[in-house]
Formats: structure tokens, C-alpha cells, sequence
């Protein structure tokens, strides 16, 4: 009877590897380029260190950034081989405190540092702020039979506050006379955990609706709750795909990825706009940053900016404790101001207007080995 | 006469010479190494109560002892109420309890008191691939296959049915979400089933054979054996592996996370979507910071004790139990 | 065969009547009906996971780096080479570090300990112990390890090594408590230490149990997701380097895949899933066929 059971194990075991085989080596395997569309190097201004370097850099935080730093790492592997990059997510605020107890060389962030953790900075250290990133927060729907949907701030505000319950309000139809509205009632989905995106959103919601937004502006509203919240962008994303008359807000990348329709939202100039990487784009060119390179660019001037844009940073201390360190963040944050940004569009997000870009190249500088 | 000495049958080789110093240093450097490692559980455990209390003191002096028991999770004002969290980590593992149960002793009874033993091995070998399936496999599974199959089968046709219906209303009326608290009790279940069943098994074959025995030559039925001869002698030790199931149905993480929809709220609606504290901590976590992670910590301190509250009952359950029945085998 | 009259007085030996039969066979059909009930949600995951994860499983999908999520060629979704490398070594590691520990403990309960409060104390507090749940071991590693000396491999060996702990030590304390105690006094009776009793009698003897053991164990922690969650840094590089530097593992790759709507991330999350449970499954059996083979004494 042992030996039966032993013969079974070997036999279920052997089945099992040489089923994974069979799948592995039978699976089409065509040869394909596994890295990122090469990005033309040196094309872009010139920060982009040209003398090898090697190390590693961990860096950690905004996951708005991720898809963005993922292809940006394979497109660095090619200018200089010796360093290792890992960007490992994990949120602003995670990626915040990894640079508070220097356990990474850079965070992403979607925000400037809040006030509250601005006792956190080591003493005698500077945070610098790269922005890297901006992208159209979509406005996502599903609606069966409408297309091209229009709406405004005011709108906006009665949906997710919950004044507004179906789509074929008034209001609604105020703005898109030729569409058949059905009498769905709407769900407003919403993130449960703190997030960027929110921050920006209801930062939009403030400046452009005035005082018909109530919930003020921060990384995590006390939506109604009627909202359906979810957790994460693609959260949001999958809860607006699978309930039928809802809408929410979700950066675009992730929108488009997910197959959701985005409304066109009406601009300070009166026009309405559709989320795309040369709408956020023209927001930001409207762009005045603060000296420090913080800015918001919701709520733009101009015909053909998109209202509802946000942006991302990579935070680094100024005195870095190595002249190696200061070296790598010199090579890898050039990169990304430089060459790096043309992987931005294909990304659905959008570059930096050349102003700032060409800011923040110039930033590079400070940063300084303590040597 | 040869020259060969040939031992002394009356004097065992070797062992009146008292031993050599080095062999006393090394039996004892290896029990002290022995007690380290049995000492390293209770470091542990230690270690992890007082990180973790150290690292939610800020929550605690800030809400208070009242505040503890708030259900009022509002990020934005800094309010931090841990009860939608703990409502909802108590729901999720009933369901599954209530689930598992039946179905985890029906097993182990049936490996036990009615599958011949050659027979007993296959129904153990899938049991151990149902355990040895990892918790976010479960939880992939669950998100991309089983969520829009319940939300837009099973939920909506049972949440119209029960629509208005007085008191069931209220557990499975509308409103109703593919990642809700059945959904995560339901996978939950799945998941605790194979440890109670291997629980109760060790459990139901420390009953006595001569009791079993002794009611199938009173004539009785199996059934009538299993609840006359067996059930009284197990119940303590299989209460006790309920308990164990139902600690590890609190503590899972990832499936909760996956599935529970992430909503903290209190509500008596099942299929609704809620929060449990394991889920929140490993999707708030990231972007907490100050007293939010403060508080998430404390979260995790809470469901540290009770969890471990569980666990010594269970304990307690099952060696009461088997002792009872050790030596009348 | 003709029914038997009861005899006066005696013990009524003809079949149960009718209903006492019917509640019996009911008992039964519903005890067969749990298990089929159970098989359900083992099929169907199983076979879920092979269909989706076989089409994703390639020579390049095991040996390859990731690609970034948009850019993706539909006939390879990206290598899991880093996750697997990192699940293998953390794994392992953990293993190293807990299984000695594990066995030394339950040694010193069993053998050492007697019936003193400590060792009850200790073996009570390591069945407690199981019970922790995994992200509150995440978080443990997360304050007292990755707060001061950054995110490693090493750290997530940690975690794991704390959730594999207690399990090792009450599976070998039960194997422990199977070796007959006389073959521990024929040693005594030869001269030999506790120690080397231990060593080289008990602990051989008990081997095959506790290897199985430790090898369930094992399957346990390469399955966990949130221990590691905040302690390794998911990176997308191959890093061969335990100690130092992010690393990556099947289990969060397969979580941070399932939520993202990017169309090669459910192809990854499937593909990484079946590796990942081929993986466990191997050590399962490992575990049953050393059971059958190697175990002396059991219950």
C-alpha cells in the first residue's frame, strides 16, 4: 500500500513537469523584442549624463508613475547597462516615507509633500521635486447606446455629490441636447483608499465648480454613499465595466486600457475637451511652476487644454551621501526629463512642456555629493 | 594463553568512564542551542506585540479608548474607527464558518468512519490539493471568474427575489456587488476546508474503537454509531478545529482583499461590498501615513489578539479532548 | 433469506427498520455530497488556471524579463524570470533559516523540555503562533527590518521564516512524539549524550516525518503574498542577490497583475498563477512520496 501511494506521488509528480513543459515548449514562442521601443537616445536636451555609470537605484511610490518608470528602466538598460533601477510602486505615501529613512533615492510622488510629514525631512537635507509625468484624469462611463458624452464642472459636482441621480436629468441634457439619455439611474464610483487622483480631481472640482463642490479637496473624500468605491484606479476601472450607468474618475492610461468611454469635459474657455495625451499637454503648457517646480495644472486656460490634468514628481534629497549616488540620479532623472519622455504619449500620458522640462534639467544641478 | 584481553561481559564497554569534558560541553552547547530556538517563539511573538503597539500609540492616544470602538472611517477628517473593519472580518469568516463546517466534517467523517482505507488516500491527495492552492491564486481566480458570474447571476436574481421580503430582505436584498461579503466568505470557506477537515480527522480517530464497535453490535447504523459513539467523545476537538478554521478565515489577507470590495461599512446587507482589517491594511497601507498608518497598525494589533484570543481556545478545545480520550484507545 | 423472528428476549437481529435505514443512507448521501460540493470550486480553479496560464506559458515567459505592460506583443506577455528566481530564493531561504530553528524547537520541547512549564509554554505559544496572520508578520519584518535597513530578498525570507516556524516545530513535535522511547533508552543504556541520542537515533528516525513536513511548510510560504507585500520592493529586474537590493515574487507579481486592466497582466497573473502552483504541487508530492517512503513510525 506504500509503495502504491509513493508511485501515485511519483507519477502525479512527473505528469505535472512534463505537462509545464510540454506547455511551455509547445506555446508559440516567436521571437519578439522583449524590451521597450527603443527610445531614440540623445535626441532631447542634454542631461543625459554620457559617461558610464554603475549601480542600483530603488525608488519606490507614486503608482500613477509605474507603467511610465517600467518602460523607462528597459529604455535606460540601453544607454548605460551598469545600473539597475527598481521602481517598486507601492503608493505616494509609501514612497514618502521610504525617503524619509533614505531607504530609497527617489520617490514618487503625486503630490507635494503635505505639511504634516514636512518634520519627517531629515534635518539639513532639501527635497528637490522633478516633475516627470502629466496625465488627463479620465472621466470614465457606461452607457450603453451614448457616445461622446459632454459634461461640465457644475455637473460633475451634482453627480458625485449625489444631487444628480440619473442620466436623464436636466442638467445632463442642458449639455448634450442631441444624445438619448436613458432614465438609468447613475453610479458614481469613487476610490476608497487615499489617492492622487482624488486629490486632483476634487482640487478641480473647487476651482472650477465654486461652491456647488462641497467636499473640498484632499487624497480621500467622504463621497455620499451612494457612490460605489473601489479600491485602486483599476479598480475603479473594473467596477465602472461591470455596472451599467455608472461613471467615475480614473487616470486615462487606465482608462483607455480598460476599453471605457471618457466624456469630454467643458475647459475655463468654454470648450469641450477630450481626455488625450495633446489635451493634458496644452493644459500644462499654461503652466507657471512655482520656484521649487510644484504646480497644479487642473483647471487651465486655453482652447484646447484639458481641465482635468494632473501630474507626477520624483522627490530627491539635494545632499546626497555619495558622489556615486549623485552620479546615478544625475544619469536616470536626465533620462527621464530627456530621451524619456517620448515614451510618455504611447503611455496615453503626456510630456512635460519644454519650459518645465527644461527647468528641471537645469534643477539637476543641485544635486550635490556631500563629499 | 593469547595476549588478546577479551572484554569483561560483567563491565560495559566504555560507558563507566565518565565523560570527557568535551562531549558534557557539547551535549550542553547543543541543549542551549535547542532552548534558543524554543525561545525564539516566544521572542517573536513578543516582538510583534510590542512593534506593533509601539507603532500604533499614536492612534491609540489620539482616538482614545471610546474611539476604538467608533465605526466612523473618515480619512479626510482623520477619523479613524476601526469597527467597519472588524464588522467586516467577523462577517466574511461566519459565512465561511457556516459554509466550511458541514462540509469539512462531513469529509473527515467520511475518511473516517466510512471509506475503507485504501480507498481514503485519493479524497486525502485532492484535500491536500486544495490546501496546497496559494491564497492570491484563489483570490485571481475568485476576482476574474467568480465575481461577474455571481454579480450578474446570482446576485441580482437572488437580490430581486428577496427585494422587500421582511427580515431575509434585509440580508439579501439589494444592493448587491460581485466583491461583497458572500463572495469573500464564500472563497474563504474554501480555502479553511481542508484545514478542518485534517483537524477533525486527527480528532475523530482518537475516538476508542471499542465504543464504535460496541454500538454497531448494539445494532445500530452508521449514522446512528457516528452520533451515539463518536460525537461525544470528538465534539470538544472538533469545536476546537472550527476555531482553528475560523482564526484563519480572520487572518487571510489576500483573497479578502481581492474580493471583499473595499468599502468600510457596517451593513446587514450580504451582498454588499465591505471591508475586512487584513484587506484594509494591505491595500491602504501603501499610501498611509501619520496617524492613517498609525491606525491601520493598530488595526492590525487588534485582529493580532483576537486572533490569538481564538487560537488558545481552540487549543484548549482540542487538548481537552484528546486527552480525554488518550489511553482508552 | 427468510427474515429471523426475535428471540424471546433476545437481541433483535434482523435489518433496521425502514426509517432508521432512510436516515442512515441520507447521512451518507450527504456526507458524498460535501466532498462533490468541495471538488467544485478544486476543479474549476484548476482547470481556470491551467486553460488561461497554459496559453501564457512560454520558454521565454519562464526564462524572460517583463516588458512594461502597454508595450506588448501579443504572443508574449512578458517573463516572469525575476518572480521565479525570487520566489525560489526567498523560499529558500526562509527554508534554510526556519527549518533548522523549527527542528531545534520542537527538540527542545520534546526531549529537553519534559513536562516544565517553559517547554508547555513554548509549545502552547507555537501553536498560538500559526494562528498570526501573515500581514501582521509582513508588517512586523516591515518596522523592525525594512525601516532601517532597506527592502532585500532577505527581509521577505524573514517574514516567511516567521509564518513557517511554528508550523515546522508542531510537525516535528508530533513526529518526534512517534519514536518509540525505546530506542532512546538502548542509547542511553549505551553511554551515549542526550545530544547524540538526539542527533543520531531520534532525529534519523524521525526524519521522513519531518522532512514532509518541512516540505508543506515550504509549499505554504512560496504560496504567501502578504508577508512580502511591503518588505521586497516589487521590482521588475532579475536580482540574483538575496541580501541586498529589491527583489520581486511569483505571489505580489500575481497580485499587482490581477488589478491592473492592462491586457498582458491577466495573461501574466495566469501564467505566473499556474507556475506558482506547479511549484507548490511538486513539493506537496515531494512531501506525500517521502511520507510513503521514508517514514518509519506513524500514527
Amino acid at each position: 500500500m506504500q509503495l502504491r501511494g509513493s508511485k501515485q506521488a511519483m507519477v502525479a509528480g512527473g505528469a505535472a513537469l512534463a505537462a509545464l513543459a510540454l506547455a511551455a515548449c509547445s506555446s508559440s514562442s516567436s521571437s519578439s523584442s522583449s524590451s521597450a521601443p527603443a527610445a531614440s537616445t540623445g535626441a532631447s536636451t542634454a542631461a543625459s549624463s554620457s559617461a558610464p555609470v554603475s549601480g542600483t537605484i530603488n525608488a519606490a511610490g507614486s503608482t500613477f508613475q509605474t507603467n511610465f518608470q517600467q518602460a523607462a528602466i528597459q529604455g535606460f538598460k540601453a544607454t548605460q547597462p551598469g545600473v539597475t533601477v527598481n521602481y517598486g510602486g507601492g503608493g505616494s505615501g509609501a514612497g514618502r516615507t521610504a525617503l524619509y529613512s533614505s531607504t530609497v533615492l527617489f520617490a514618487g510622488s503625486d503630490s507635494p509633500i503635505p505639511a504634516k510629514e514636512a518634520s519627517k525631512v531629515p534635518a539639513g537635507k532639501t527635497v528637490l521635486y522633478f516633475p516627470v509625468q502629466i496625465g488627463p484624469i479620465a472621466l470614465a462611463y457606461n452607457l450603453s447606446g451614448v457616445t461622446g458624452l459632454k459634461l461640465d464642472a457644475t455637473v460633475l459636482a451634482g453627480i458625485f455629490q449625489g444631487t444628480i441621480k440619473t442620466w436623464n436629468d436636466p442638467a445632463i441634457k442642458a449639455l448634450n441636447p442631441s444624445a438619448s439619455l436613458p432614465s438609468t439611474a447613475i453610479t458614481p464610483v469613487v476610490r476608497s483608499d487615499s489617492s492622487g487622483t482624488t486629490a486632483n480631481f476634487s482640487q478641480y472640482l473647487v476651482d472650477a465648480a465654486g461652491s456647488a463642490w462641497k467636499l473640498g479637496t484632499a487624497s480621500t473624500i467622504s463621497f455620499p454613499a451612494s457612490a460605489h468605491a473601489a479600491n485602486g484606479g483599476s479598480g475603479v476601472a473594473q467596477a465602472i465595466k461591470a455596472t451599467s450607468g455608472s461613471i467615475g474618475y480614473v487616470d486615462f492610461s487606465t482608462a483607455s486600457a480598460s476599453g471605457l468611454s471618457a466624456a469630454s469635459i467643458k475647459n475655463s474657455a468654454g470648450d469641450f475637451v477630450a481626455p488625450s495625451p495633446t489635451s493634458a499637454a496644452a493644459a500644462a503648457s499654461q503652466v507657471t511652476p512655482k520656484a521649487n517646480l510644484t504646480f497644479l495644472a487642473v483647471d487651465q486656460a486655453g482652447a484646447g487644454s484639458y481641465p482635468v490634468t494632473y501630474q507626477s514628481w520624483d522627490l530627491v534629497y539635494a545632499q546626497q551621501p555619495s558622489a556615486n549616488d549623485a552620479a546615478l540620479l544625475k544619469a536616470y532623472l536626465g533620462y527621464l526629463l530627456g530621451a524619456g519622455q517620448q515614451l510618455l504619449t504611447p503611455l496615453n500620458l503626456a510630456p512635460l512642456p519644454s519650459a518645465i522640462d527644461q527647468a528641471a534639467v537645469a534643477q539637476l544641478s543641485k544635486i550635490t555629493a556631500a563629499s | 594463553m593469547s595476549t588478546v584481553t577479551k572484554a569483561d561481559p560483567a563491565t560495559p564497554a566504555g560507558s563507566a568512564r565518565p565523560l570527557s569534558a568535551g562531549r558534557r560541553l557539547g551535549d550542553r552547547g547543543f541543549a542551549l542551542l535547542a532552548l534558543a530556538a524554543g525561545l525564539l517563539v516566544l521572542v517573536i511573538l513578543v516582538l510583534i506585540t510590542l512593534s506593533t503597539a509601539q507603532q500604533s500609540a499614536n492612534w491609540f492616544s489620539t482616538e482614545g479608548f471610546s474611539g476604538i470602538f467608533s465605526t466612523v472611517w473618515d480619512v479626510q477628517n482623520n477619523k479613524f474607527g476601526p469597527m467597519a473593519f472588524l464588522f467586516g472580518t467577523v462577517i466574511s469568516s461566519l459565512i465561511a464558518i457556516i459554509i466550511a463546517v458541514p462540509v469539512s466534517v462531513s469529509i473527515a467523517l467520511l475518511l473516517t468512519e466510512v471509506v475503507p482505507r485504501r480507498w481514503s488516500r485519493p479524497i486525502v491527495y485532492l484535500m491536500d490539493l486544495l490546501a496546497v492552492v496559494p491564497s492570491v491564486v484563489w483570490g485571481l481566480w475568485g476576482l476574474i471568474v467568480l465575481v461577474p458570474w455571481l454579480q450578474n447571476t446570482v446576485y441580482s436574481t437572488l437580490s430581486s427575489w428577496f427585494n422587500g421580503v421582511p427580515v431575509l430582505g434585509n440580508l439579501f436584498g439589494p444592493p448587491f456587488s460581485g466583491t461583497s461579503f458572500m463572495t469573500a466568505g464564500i472563497v474563504l470557506a474554501v480555502m479553511i476546508t481542508p484545514i478542518i477537515t485534517s483537524l477533525a480527522r486527527e480528532v475523530l480517530a482518537t475516538v476508542p474503537t471499542t465504543d464504535k464497535e460496541g454500538a454497531y453490535a448494539l445494532g445500530a447504523t452508521r449514522w446512528e454509531m457516528i452520533r451515539g459513539a463518536v460525537w461525544p467523545h470528538s465534539q470538544g476537538g472538533v469545536v476546537g478545529a472550527i476555531l482553528v478554521g475560523l482564526g484563519r478565515a480572520m487572518g487571510e489577507t489576500i483573497a479578502a482583499a481581492l474580493l471583499i470590495g473595499s468599502v468600510p461599512q457596517v451593513t446587514s446587507h450580504l451582498f454588499a461590498p465591505g471591508y475586512s482589517i487584513p484587506a484594509g491594511i494591505a491595500n491602504l497601507f501603501p499610501e498611509a501615513s501619520g496617524e492613517f498608518r498609525s491606525a491601520l497598525i493598530g488595526m492590525g494589533l487588534l485582529l493580532f489578539v483576537i486572533t490569538i484570543l481564538v487560537n488558545l481556545g481552540a487549543r484548549g478545545f482540542v487538548t481537552r479532548s484528546t486527552r480525554r480520550n488518550k489511553g482508552t484507545a | 433469506m427468510a427474515a429471523v423472528s426475535p428471540q424471546p428476549g433476545g437481541i433483535d437481529l434482523r435489518e433496521s427498520s425502514g426509517w432508521r435505514r432512510t436516515k442512515n443512507q441520507i447521512a451518507t448521501v450527504v456526507m458524498w455530497s460535501a466532498f462533490a460540493l468541495v471538488l467544485i470550486p478544486l476543479v474549476w480553479v484548476l482547470f481556470t488556471v491551467i486553460q488561461k496560464g497554459a496559453s501564457a506559458i512560454s520558454w521565454q515567459f519562464l526564462t524572460g524579463s517583463p516588458i512594461p505592460p502597454n508595450v506588448m506583443p501579443l504572443s508574449f506577455p512578458g517573463g516572469m524570470w525575476p518572480a521565479i528566481l525570487g520566489t525560489l530564493e526567498i523560499t529558500g531561504f526562509a527554508a534554510v533559516i526556519a527549518i533548522p530553528l523549527g527542528v531545534l524547537g520542537a527538540v527542545y520541547i520534546n526531549e529537553y523540555g519534559g513536562n516544565g512549564w517553559l517547554a508547555r509554554l513554548i509549545a502552547f505559544m507555537a501553536d498560538v503562533m500559526t494562528g498570526v496572520p501573515s500581514i501582521v508578520m509582513g508588517l512586523f519584518i516591515y518596522t523592525v527590518w525594512t525601516l532601517h535597513y532597506s527592502y532585500s530578498g532577505m527581509a521577505g525570507s524573514f517574514a516567511l521564516a516567521c509564518l513557517m516556524l511554528p508550523i515546522v516545530i508542531r510537525s516535528t513535535y508530533e513526529m518526534l512524539l512517534l519514536v518509540p522511547d525505546e530506542l532512546r533508552q538502548a542509547s542511553y543504556a549505551l553511554g551515549a549524550t542526550k545530544a547524540r541520542v538526539t542527533l543520531t537515533v531520534v532525529l534519523p528516525a524521525a526524519v521522513g516525518g519531518i522532512t514532509s513536513g518541512a516540505l508543506l511548510a515550504v509549499a505554504r510560504a512560496a504560496g504567501e503574498t502578504a508577508p512580502l507585500l511591503f518588505v521586497i520592493l516589487s521590482t521588475q529586474n532579475t536580482n540574483a542577490n538575496l541580501f541586498a537590493g529589491a527583489n520581486t515574487a511569483l505571489s505580489t507579481q500575481i497580485f499587482a497583475n490581477a488589478q491592473s486592466p492592462y491586457v498582458g497582466a491577466q495573461a501574466r497573473a495566469w501564467g505566473a498563477a499556474l507556475t506558482l502552483i506547479v511549484i507548490a504541487f511538486i513539493l506537496m508530492l515531494g512531501a506525500r512520496l517521502i511520507t510513503a517512503r521514508f517514514t518509519r513510525y506513524t500514527r
